[in-house]
């Protein structure tokens, strides 16, 4: 029986960058589906139901990608896809927190399962997606 | 745009009248109350641009109104109206933010002309203030849009460049292997050097460092020597930390900011060592503040170096074979940020034996503190 690839959802406004990143999670047989910006991510999570979502917070304004977050984590209408990891990417240091603490916490917001920041060593991201799948 | 409304507060009807009249036929909108407290109500409820109120009235006084008026809009201007009109009032009440004083009687004339007055000094007050704001949000975005615009593309650059390097677009022989390894060392200094300038930005706006909160040095420390452990092995560096195992004294601080100055502080005293060296980190009181240590067994900065330690762009030359990618402006920030915290920063250093960096922050004073 062949098993199906694990889907990932990269959602980031930067083409090289998903370019590049699709390239490291190609390289260790993911399924990959991208997005360039929150209303279209929010869509593809609801329609394509991807097993871990790569979420850029540096896109339009900075809380899109924590609103989006937020309510995958608590909405109503995300209750299927509920339990579907996050990983934040950040190009700005310190943005929205680190294993010190999610800044969102203060807004009241629901924060991600793990962070990384751009650029990405491909070691690390493939690590840290292949920890959240099994879990 | 509507025309300006304008409240008047007498607790004589003729003149709530007459001044009613005056200013209707200038095209003014007009509301009255006939006491301080309807008045203050009203002032809250419809937010006038201008308020003419009489000083005497029985009950709550005019005076008592422009207390009240400062405290829900200062830019709503109030003409006080009286007809005992004496120097030591009028003093009064400007005092108390009036724009101006009217004694009675007066004509319609000198009516509208100090109401036409106080609603142009309104007009540019709200202007100012509205300039202020947008220089602010300006300011802001400025920072963050330079963050962004400067960051994206040498990120997306390093992004490929790390991909290539993994083999994952294909196989790459040695020689441009290398050169792109190099390539991307570059960049990594240029994105360090980014933001770096972005922090210098930032403190100099009094941005960088947050608001103070009360914090356990202690834990913040301990918490930064165990994140810090992975690059002293790295470095075959040996940590060393001492200090409270315990919850302990508190200081006034803004924990992100406090934690950039002690992993730059580390991370020197890593990187600038000796094979198989030590980093001593300490943490100790005396009575005014938290002394926290960063002692090195490095290869230290001569005694013409150290006045020029924390200096922007001032670098010592490097350890032979391991490459830090600083900026230079690591300890020139750092001093900011303690400075920021009220705190002092201090270096003592001898050349091939090793350097102590003291950062010194003010304790919380407690209730039982004697003063």
């Amino acid at each position: 029986m062949t098993t199906i690839a694990p889907k990932i959802l990269v959602i980031d406004d930067d083409p090289d960058f998903r370019t590049a990143v699709t390239a490291i999670l190609a390289s260790a047989s993911y399924d990959v589906i991208a997005a360039d910006n929150a209303a279209e991510g929010k869509n593809k999570i609801l329609a394509e139901r991807p097993n871990l979502i790569l979420l850029d917070i540096m896109m339009d304004g900075l809380f899109d990608g924590f609103s989006l977050c937020h309510s995958v984590k608590t909405a109503k209408e995300f209750e299927s896809v509920r339990t579907t990891p996050i990983i934040f990417l950040s190009a700005v240091k310190n943005i929205a927190g680190d294993r010190f603490g999610f800044k969102g916490e203060e807004q009241g917001m629901v924060g991600p399962d793990d962070y990384i920041d751009k650029p990405v060593a491909s070691a690390d991201l493939l690590a840290r997606i292949d920890r959240l799948l099994k879990r | 745009m509507q025309d300006p409304l304008v409240l008047i507060i007498d607790d004589e009807e003729s003149m709530r009248d007459s001044c009613s009249q005056i200013l209707l036929k200038g095209r003014y909108r007009v509301e009255t109350a006939p006491d301080g407290t309807t008045g203050i109500q009203k002032i809250r409820d419809l937010l006038p641009d201008a308020v003419i109120v009489d000083l005497k009235m029985p009950g709550i006084s005019g005076f008592e109104v422009l207390k009240n008026l400062r405290l829900i809009d200062p830019l709503i201007m109030a003409i006080v109206v009286t007809g005992y009109a004496t120097v030591e009032s009028a003093v009064e009440a400007m005092k108390e933010g009036a724009y101006d004083f009217l004694p009675k009687p007066f004509t319609p004339e000198e009516l509208r002309m100090i109401l036409s007055r106080a609603l142009e000094h309104r007009r540019l007050a709200l202007e100012a203030e509205k300039l202020r704001r947008e220089k602010k949000l300006l300011e802001d975005n400025v920072i963050t849009m330079v963050s962004h615009q400067l960051r994206s593309p040498l990120v997306a650059i390093q992004q490929y460049f790390e991909v290539i390097l993994s083999d994952i677009a294909g196989r790459v022989e040695d020689k441009p292997k290398e050169m792109i390894r190099r390539a991307s060392e570059r960049l990594t200094g240029l994105l360090n050097l980014i933001n770096d300038w972005l922090d210098l930005a930032r403190i100099d706006q009094g941005r960088l460092v947050g608001k103070l909160k009360p914090l356990d040095p202690g834990k913040m420390m301990r918490k930064l020597v165990e994140f810090m452990t992975p690059l002293a092995k790295e470095f075959e560096v040996t940590l060393e930390w001492s200090g409270p195992a315990g919850p302990n004294f508190e200081v006034l601080g803004d924990e992100e900011t406090l934690e950039q100055v002690f992993t730059n502080l580390i991370s020197n005293a890593i990187a600038y060592n000796k094979p198989q060296g030590r980093v001593r980190i300490g943490l100790r009181e005396d009575p005014d503040f938290v002394i926290i240590e960063v002692q090195d067994t490095g290869i230290g900065i001569s005694q013409e170096h150290l006045p020029f330690i924390f200096d922007q762009f001032f670098q010592v030359s490097r350890r032979e074979g391991k490459k830090m990618k600083g900026s230079g402006l690591g300890l020139s920030i750092a001093k900011k940020i303690v400075e920021a915290h009220d705190g002092r920063i201090d270096v003592s250093s001898e050349l091939g034996i090793g350097s102590t960096f003291t950062v010194r922050i003010p304790k919380v004073r407690r209730e039982a503190d004697p003063a």
